[in-house]
């Protein structure tokens, strides 16, 4: 998780460093300061929006009797809201969040532009039409249904690639072809929805908008092991991040393989997207606001890849304690619902405001 | 028909050829609407004979199954159908001349949108169960969620397509927190929202077909407005025009097109995106051409879908709206590839 700085090769603030270095150092020093001070901020902010997951609820629990169930000492009725019905959505909340946050980081830091998000380039989408056509048309459940998702984003994301491919990988031309993938997908998973019998066509409905309410056991486990080795492998692409925003002619330069660095970043970030879409449905712009805010935390012109994740699973578990207890329409409503409605307004924001200095 | 531009010859002579050429572009594309209107008669789950369709239309026989289905479904569906598909390629037309933008169109700037989460809201909040009730609803949300997708995305083709998009993506939610409250909305709106021709009776084009008049006439009078605006708004203005009424109204015909068409057969995407480019291949850039072709091929291509829709499944169809948004993907993948949307 080094990405976010190009490492200094040794200590620089001995006595014997030369004057005109001393700035640089310092500056250094200071970023590394509030990389630290950000992490740690986050690390905070997630334990205590935790804490609140864990005490709020239909059986309100204080949060010293959560903790002592959390530990498996307080009395068993604690124990089973505790470890059966609030931690399993906690977690699912947490590892869904930080690989959209990563996934996020990494689009937008390799096709260099704030408005890559996977629900704009069709992926999302196309995690939808997999996982609605296995729930509908073939009838399965469970991890199948994860599976077909994870296939689904996985077809759309090479459609988009191969179709975009045009003498190298043009940002813009990107994101117009993801939209346009994003169109058919929708429209097929418009007549599926129509075409199935009206209970099924709801669940799905539901699907399609994104839940962590139903996350368990092997689903669990296998997002937070797929994370693990993704998070792994992200960490050794990571280091490219920094020359890849200076441009692919300095980043050439500086020895960065950029054709192959873009590709395998971008395959990483898909695979991250699919991952967590497959388990918890296309929590809607996560994986675009997650990166953007981390990016302004940390401030320091780097892809912020490690405050991203943390970003996201705040982000999640947010909106997912907000959604479950009512501060929408004094309904309970699925977390992508709330995550639509906060990030959709930011990026028209963003449009707004950015459109005027870069290019997109 | 295509090498008559290749050799060098009089301009007089170049321009006589120029209006054969536009002249027979249209003809065949008329040719061909006529082709897949007795197409969308004759063909279907139950396939009938053209003899058999002749008959129920000039003399029904009462009671006959045949003849029911050609005067309560194929019919109407085919009028709907001719109306929707001319509302579609006219407005996209329109709102690819007035924004110069090769990626403009209603569905894409998230019009459709608008028009649907009016109309849930309406089933929702107010009961409002015909179609008939749905169109001033689909009118109001088109109108709204154009008005802020121009003003935050005007001037950058792929910022505007950005922007509805993300109106698009903004209304989603809200549409879908309706529909998981109410399983009636959801029952009546995904029948809806997937686009289709059928399920229509004749009553809601009898009371549309003025809206769409009055749309298809604002856009002839508006063609060489478009012309001249195509040549940037310095030299429009220069020409002693209007640009800001040109776009007034133009945004005001493009809202009663695109609402009509909508509340005809729900919110079909992409076919307000191909018909102008084919439009464009085939008679130059010409815009009032290019809106009188739109207004035939805008037809031929959701009617043809429909057609395409109903043949393809065994047992089942196919609905229109899937049909054009598979035919309409590949135009918007081949304009983003071109180079003048890439260089923007």
């Amino acid at each position: 998780m080094t990405s976010t700085l190009p490492t200094p090769s040794a200590p620089t603030t001995s006595a014997a460093t030369p004057a005109h270095v001393t700035p640089v150092a310092a500056l250094r020093a200071r970023r590394r300061r509030r990389l630290t001070l950000v992490l740690v901020s986050l690390g905070v902010v997630l334990l205590a929006l935790a804490t609140l997951a864990l005490t709020l609820g239909a059986a309100s629990l204080p949060p010293a009797r959560a903790l002592l169930a959390l530990l498996g000492l307080g009395d068993a009725q604690d124990a089973f809201i505790v470890h059966r019905l609030r931690l399993p959505r906690i977690e699912a909340a947490v590892l869904a969040g930080a690989s959209f946050g990563l996934a996020g980081g990494l689009f937008q830091s390799t096709l260099r532009n704030p408005l890559a998000s996977p629900d704009i380039l069709g992926i999302a989408s196309g995690a939808s039409l997999g996982a609605v056509t296995a729930l509908l048309v073939a009838g399965l459940t469970g991890l199948a249904v994860s599976g077909a998702a994870f296939l689904g984003a996985l077809a759309v994301a090479f459609c988009i690639w191969f179709f975009a491919w045009r003498k190298g990988l043009h940002s813009i031309r990107f994101v117009l072809v993801g939209v346009g993938f994003a169109y058919l997908c929708s429209s097929l998973l418009a007549w599926l929805l129509s075409n199935a019998e009206v209970r099924e066509a709801q669940s799905a409905l539901l699907w399609t908008v994104g839940s962590v309410a139903d996350v368990r056991g092997t689903e669990l486990v296998t997002l937070a092991s797929g994370l693990a080795v993704l998070a792994v492998a992200v960490s050794l692409v990571g280091r490219w991040q920094g020359p890849l925003a200076l441009g692919d002619d300095h980043a050439r330069g500086l020895g960065v393989p950029v054709d192959a660095a873009r590709v395998g970043s971008l395959l990483l970030a898909v695979g991250l997207v699919a991952l967590a879409t497959a388990s918890v449905g296309p929590l809607a712009f996560v994986a675009l606001v997650a990166p953007a805010i981390a990016r302004r935390l940390v401030d320091d012109g780097g892809a912020a890849l490690t405050a991203s994740a943390l970003t996201g699973a705040a982000l999640v578990l947010a909106a997912d304690v907000a959604g479950q207890h009512g501060l929408f329409f004094g309904v309970s409503a699925p977390t992508g619902i709330v995550t639509g409605l906060v990030g959709a307004p930011y990026l028209l924001w963003l449009l707004a405001t950015h459109g005027r200095k870069s290019q997109a | 028909m295509t090498a008559t531009l290749a050799g060098p010859s009089r301009p007089t002579d170049l321009v006589a050829r120029r209006a054969r050429r536009r002249l027979l572009a249209c003809l065949s594309t008329l040719a061909v609407l006529a082709l897949v209107a007795v197409a969308s008669l004759v063909l279907g789950v139950r396939d009938l004979d053209p003899a058999t369709v002749w008959q129920a239309l000039t003399a029904p026989v009462a009671g006959d199954v045949d003849h029911q289905v050609v005067l309560g479904q194929r019919v109407p569906r085919t009028l709907i159908g001719l109306a929707a598909g001319l509302a579609l390629g006219v407005a996209g037309t329109l709102i690819q001349g007035v924004t110069r933008n090769p990626i403009a169109e209603p569905g894409l700037l998230g019009l459709n949108a608008g028009a649907s989460l009016a109309v849930v809201c309406a089933v929702w909040l107010l009961g409002v169960t015909s179609p008939l009730g749905f169109v001033w609803f689909a009118f109001l949300g088109a109108a709204v969620a154009a008005a802020l997708v121009f003003s935050i995305g005007a001037g950058q083709p792929v910022k505007l397509a950005l922007v509805g998009a993300t109106v698009t993506a903004l209304i989603t939610p809200l549409i879908t927190v309706v529909l998981l409250r109410d399983p009636t909305a959801f029952n009546m709106y995904r029948f809806w929202a997937v686009g289709s021709l059928t399920g229509r009776g004749l009553d809601t084009l009898e009371r549309l077909w003025p809206f769409l008049l009055v749309g298809v006439v604002l856009a002839g009078m508006l063609a060489h407005r478009l012309n001249m605006l195509a040549l940037g708004d310095d030299v429009a203005r220069a020409l002693g025009q209007r640009v800001g009424v040109t776009r007034a109204v133009a945004g005001a015909t493009i809202v009663l097109l695109a609402g009509t068409a909508t509340a005809l057969a729900g919110p079909i995407a992409l076919v307000g995106l191909a018909v102008p480019h084919a439009a464009r291949r085939l008679v130059g850039t010409d815009y009032r051409w290019v809106v009188a072709l739109s207004a035939l091929l805008g037809p031929v291509m959701l009617l043809g879908a429909d057609v395409i829709g109903r043949l393809v499944l065994p047992r089942t169809e196919l609905e229109a709206g899937v049909v054009a948004a598979a035919i309409g993907a590949p135009v918007l993948v081949a304009v983003a590839r071109g180079r003048t949307v890439a260089g923007v």
